[in-house]
Order: structure tokens, then C-alpha cells, then sequence
């Protein structure tokens, strides 16, 4: 986990819509949040030396879509836990194999992300 | 209280929306994280999602228009307007991206553009409701903090 108590999560989205309602989510966990609106501004946030608990990553994105964000993640050694948060059912096999954790269908609701949560031990 | 009257006219309003599918499920977990957050976090959402559509709405009749259709650029903003509409549980414009993905799919212009006139048609009735509904909450908060 990130050195400090509280867990550090990134969303990954390109949509400012999508990334608020994620967000609004993780804050009633206490969460402290960063929002970054493709797979490679993700990247680079790693690159910057931030450390994160959680990533939530969309698939479809400029730049770098979710699956190779995942996989260069993986790849540069980062053992966050990444869990994919798409539209797209077709991709969950693409997304596992790049290494994330879990793999749900937008829209994301609140108890699918809090038992999401609970089996990663980020509830109390 | 005085704004009795204007929380009874948003109530009627959102339960009509629900009753005729103008919104799902998924809107309900909006109003819970709003009751939990504050108040102004629907307003957000509600606003992003009508930039979001209008955007891709124009977009779609854009690429449309073109002599040569890209298919697969339709069917990439039709994606993401379904993906939009059904986080913020738009159920109507959000079925009609599922028809209209099934036409582009087949490259079927005519198709695409039935379903376009649909998407808009969908989309202007559930945004007139949404405006609605956003001037009833701006009205009660107005009085409540008299």
C-alpha cells in the first residue's frame, strides 16, 4: 500500500463526467483521489514517483487506451491494484491478460465498487 | 414551508421520468451519492452529461453527412454516448444507442441516420426535463436557505 494511512486512488477516464461520478464514489470511502483523462497521462503519473493503492481504468481513451495502460503498468513493475471499468464486455480477457485485478461493466454502482473494495481490504 | 409546492413538483417530475423510462435505476444511485455529497453534484452531472451529448450528437451528424461514412467513427461516438447515458441512466437515449450501434454495425447509412433523428429526438425530450427539474432544485434550495 502507499505509505500513507489513507488509500490513494487514480482514476483513469476520458470522460469528466464519468471520472466526477467515480469519484464521488471513492470520496464516501475517504479516499484520496487523482483524475487523469488517459492511459498515458496515467503512466506518467507513476513516472512522476506517485504511489497509488487503487487504479480505476476506463478502455477506450486517446492516447493509450486502458489495456496498454495496463500492461505498461504491469510491465514497469507497479503491483497497484488496477480494476477495469468499461462498456466494452469484449474486452475483459484483453484487460486480464495486461494484469488488472478486476474487470466490471460501467455503469458502476455503488455496492458492485464497495464489495469490489472489501476484496482488496481497502474497507474497514 | 414555501417551497413545499416546488419539492412536490420535482417529486411528480422525477416519478413521471421514471415511469416512462426516461430514467433507470442507475439515476437512483445518483440521488443517493447527491444525498451524501451535497447538494450541486447532480446539477454537475446532469450539465456534463447535456455538453457530453450535444457534442457527440453534432459529431454523429457531422460524420453522417460525409460522402464516404467512417463506420467506425460513428460507432465509436455512439459508444461513448451510450457509455454516458446509461452512467448517468438515461434509459431511452441509452437503448436507442444500442439500436443504432446494430444499423452502423451493418454499415447501414439510412439506418444510422433513422437512429440519429431518434438519439436527438430521445435526448432534446430528456433534456427539457432535466432543465426542469434542475430550475425546481435551484428554486428550493433558493427558499430553503431564506
Amino acid at each position: 500500500m502507499a505509505s500513507s494511512q489513507v488509500v490513494k486512488a487514480l482514476i483513469v477516464d476520458d470522460n469528466a463526467m464519468i471520472r466526477r461520478i467515480h469519484m464521488t464514489m471513492l470520496f464516501r470511502f475517504g479516499f484520496e483521489i487523482t483524475e487523469v483523462e488517459d492511459g498515458k497521462k496515467a503512466i506518467d503519473q507513476f513516472l512522476d514517483g506517485n504511489e497509488y493503492d487503487l487504479v480505476l481504468m476506463d478502455k477506450e481513451m486517446p492516447n493509450m487506451d486502458g489495456v496498454e495502460a495496463t500492461r505498461t503498468l504491469r510491465g514497469m513493475g507497479i503491483s497497484t491494484k488496477i480494476v477495469a471499468i468499461t462498456t466494452d464486455s469484449n474486452s475483459m480477457g484483453a484487460f486480464l491478460d495486461a494484469g488488472a485485478d478486476e474487470f466490471i461493466l460501467k455503469p458502476l454502482n455503488f455496492p458492485a465498487l464497495a464489495d469490489i473494495l472489501k476484496g482488496f481490504n481497502f474497507l474497514n | 414551508m414555501a417551497s413545499a409546492p416546488f419539492k412536490a413538483q420535482l417529486t411528480d417530475l422525477l416519478n413521471s421520468m421514471f415511469a416512462m423510462d426516461f430514467l433507470d435505476e442507475q439515476f437512483k444511485e445518483l440521488q443517493m451519492l447527491e444525498e451524501a455529497s451535497g447538494p450541486g453534484f447532480l446539477t454537475e452531472v446532469v450539465t456534463l452529461f447535456c455538453g457530453d451529448a450535444e457534442r457527440i450528437i453534432s459529431q454523429l451528424d457531422a460524420l453522417l453527412n460525409e460522402p464516404a461514412v467512417d463506420f467506425g467513427k460513428v460507432d465509436a461516438n455512439v459508444h461513448q454516448l451510450k457509455g454516458s447515458s446509461s452512467s448517468v441512466g438515461a434509459k431511452r437515449v441509452a437503448l436507442v444507442c444500442i439500436k443504432f450501434r446494430n444499423v452502423c454495425q451493418e454499415n447501414d447509412k439510412e439506418g444510422c441516420i433513422a437512429a440519429l433523428h431518434e438519439i436527438r429526438h430521445e435526448f432534446d425530450e430528456l433534456r427539457k426535463k432535466f432543465q426542469t427539474m434542475l430550475q425546481l432544485e435551484q428554486q428550493i434550495q433558493d427558499l430553503d436557505s431564506k
